[in-house]
């Protein structure tokens, strides 16, 4: 496959990962997957529900061709209860893959890098595809890579905030000494971001409060589709250097040239 | 009650900003890149009050932001009503002749039947006040229960020690409410006669003991009618900023219970109208943009309809205030307080959608619990 993001054993087209929460309804989360062109798609465990069927996350999920389930430990305190998350989650979809989140405080949501580590290499023990959400920290990238995970999620900026790529100097970073793909997650609030991330050399991007918060969800899906590509293609077809100064018409050391051999 | 008051009762700095704020101090508050109290006060004064149009976009925008276009669920469970305190205002204080019930553990189950049946995966466990026929065992046991059935078990019950709220969480229990009713240690006096609960200084510290005992969030409120509400909403957000502070793992949400101004045999003495209330909604969220609100059904459909992801992002739902009314159509009790929206779950829920937002029943897994707790709820 031509340029395929390359997760665990498997090669994905698209470059653009969706999260599944926040929406207004089922139909315009479908809505808003299908217009993406995403092939994975995140779902937090908590939202399961095998009880009530209108309020399980899952179900509509079940409707699309092709789409593989991440299951998230959104909600998890601490690196146990990710851990058992994560089992049951696996147990529920037949998932490989997990992302793996961890935020203690519930106001800020900031990821928690102990337990995010050590949740990590017990996952990574038990066969999973690990795709940690994690700070934007070069020394932690490298170690959960070093743990066996299958990719990094550094934050661009905190959860739901739209506040962008915050932490752009750190992400780049990340992405320069990577050897495992680099999805940025959370933070982003729009396409250009999106495009930006993808132009820097990241792998891949993860996106839900931006699409699902926005006027037409569906057409900004699209809209972050295109951007993802359009970045892609950017950062393939080799972006000229940025310069400081412009070049001279008439070179400042022209003078040079009539000094005698 | 304690000796001294917290440092974060006191907030006379910012009163005169939540009385006197001009319309310019307003449009500052509402582009403040981090709210605080100063801006919080603002935003309760009369010129906020004046714009309640656009402190109502603000907190539609927020809450859109932080929570999506959804509303959390959950149910009021009254686990008994017996109760040895004297609180003016309450329909279950000792004095009043009320017929009272302590569900037996049967009943407990078909009342949790007959709530799994509507859907609902969040209960919160309610009693009175401290009795040894019905005090911490019988709490951790009626939780314990709750958690083998429901994914989400709060209470909202007397206040505790440590180690009592560290047995909650043991055995299930995920969030704590406890209302201080009023912040005012003079108001407090007069309305809370006798029993436990007359102690002031022990129910304000005691949302700390639960989060320091494990408890993951509180729920704080006050209860709007009984005090002068700007004074007393100004100290709610000290005190849920202060426990943020103490315990940066723990989660705090607010609530807005009112009393009605016709409702019951108390009237109360410092009513607030809807405005007002939509007023003090708008400003928590503003300022403590990512806070669960929550809102009862003691409001009228029409206001929670309308505030619903206005800034509130929690409700609850075909509650019953009697112990008991669940599972049989007669309850084994007297209500606490008359709930004014009496729209069943489905009901509710169609007109969430029709607003655009989507009901979520479940918002947690029994996964996240220590796999010892589940034990502990097998064995009692």
């Amino acid at each position: 496959m031509e340029d395929g993001l390359r997760l665990g054993d498997r090669v994905f087209r698209s470059r653009l990962l969706l999260g599944t929460g926040k929406f207004s309804s089922a139909e315009i989360m479908l809505a808003a997957v299908r217009a993406s062109g995403a092939e994975l798609v995140t779902v937090a465990l908590r939202r399961f529900n095998r009880e009530r069927p209108d309020d399980d996350i899952r179900g509509p999920l079940a409707s699309l061709d092709g789409i593989v389930l991440v299951p998230n430990t959104s909600g998890a305190m601490n690196a146990r209860e990710a851990v058992r998350a994560a089992l049951l989650g696996r147990e529920i979809t037949g998932s490989p893959f997990v992302k793996l989140e961890i935020h203690p405080n519930p106001h800020h949501l900031m990821p928690d890098p102990i337990e995010t580590y050590q949740a990590a290499l017990t996952l990574v023990r038990e066969g999973f595809f690990v795709l940690p959400y994690m700070p934007a920290d070069p020394v932690l990238a490298r170690r959960l890579e070093d743990a066996g995970c299958a990719a990094v999620m550094p934050l661009g900026s905190a959860i739901g905030s739209g506040q962008g790529l915050a932490t752009f100097s750190m992400l780049r970073m990340i992405i320069r000494d990577a050897g495992v793909p680099v999805i940025v997650d959370a933070g982003l609030r729009s396409p250009s971001e999106a495009a930006a991330v993808m132009e820097m050399g990241g792998e891949a991007v993860l996106v839900n409060s931006a699409i699902a918060a926005a006027e037409n969800p569906a057409l900004m899906a699209e809209a972050f589709a295109t951007a993802v590509k359009a970045g892609r293609q950017a950062r393939r077809a080799g972006l000229m250097p940025r310069s400081e100064t412009a070049a001279a018409t008439s070179p400042l050391t022209a003078f040079l040239a009539g000094e005698g051999a | 009650m304690s000796t001294a008051l917290p440092f974060w009762l006191d907030v006379s700095r910012w009163l005169p900003l939540a009385r006197g704020a001009d319309r310019r101090m307003v449009r500052r508050a509402l582009a403040a890149a981090e709210p605080g109290i100063r801006e919080f006060a603002i935003l309760l004064s009369p010129a906020a009050g004046a714009e309640l149009e656009v402190l109502a976009a603000h907190a539609q925008a927020l809450t859109r932001r932080h929570f999506g276009r959804t509303i959390s669920l959950y149910a009021p469970l009254y686990l008994s009503n017996y109760c040895p305190a004297e609180c003016t205002y309450c329909g279950f204080a000792s004095d009043r002749h009320v017929r009272r019930h302590k569900l037996t553990r049967a009943e407990l189950d078909s009342e949790s039947t007959a709530l799994k049946r509507l859907g609902l995966e969040e209960v919160l466990l309610l009693t009175g006040d401290r009795l040894a026929t019905a005090g911490y065992e019988f709490v951790r046991d009626g939780i314990a229960h709750s958690a083998s059935r429901f994914h989400n078990v709060a209470a909202e019950v007397f206040a505790m020690t440590e180690a009592e709220y560290a047995g909650l969480a043991a055995a299930g229990c995920t969030s704590v409410t406890l209302y201080q009713e009023t912040y005012d240690p003079t108001r407090y006096a007069l309305l809370h006669l006798s029993g436990p609960k007359a102690d002031y200084g022990w129910r304000l510290d005691a949302p700390a003991r639960a989060l320091a005992g494990g408890v993951r969030s509180v729920g704080l409120g006050v209860l709007l009618g009984l005090s002068e509400p700007v004074e007393d909403v100004l100290r709610l957000f000290r005190h849920a900023v202060w426990l943020r502070r103490q315990f940066w793992g723990g989660g705090v949400a607010i609530s807005f219970p009112r009393l009605r101004p016709q409702a019951g045999d108390y009237a109360a003495e410092f009513p607030v109208s809807e405005r007002t209330l939509a007023q003090i909604v708008f400003a928590f969220r503003i300022a403590m943009p990512e806070a669960p609100l929550v809102l009862s059904t003691r409001e009228s459909a029409r206001f929670r309809d309308g505030i619903a992801g206005v800034g509130i992002s929690k409700m609850s739902v075909a509650s019953r205030t009697t112990v008991g009314g669940y599972a049989e159509s007669t309850a084994l009790s007297s209500p606490q307080f008359e709930i004014d929206d009496r729209r069943g779950v489905e009901e509710f829920c169609a007109m969430l959608r029709a607003k655009g937002l989507q009901p979520v029943f479940k918002n947690w897994d029994a996964v996240y619990r220590e796999p010892q707790c589940q034990t502990s709820s097998a064995s009692t």
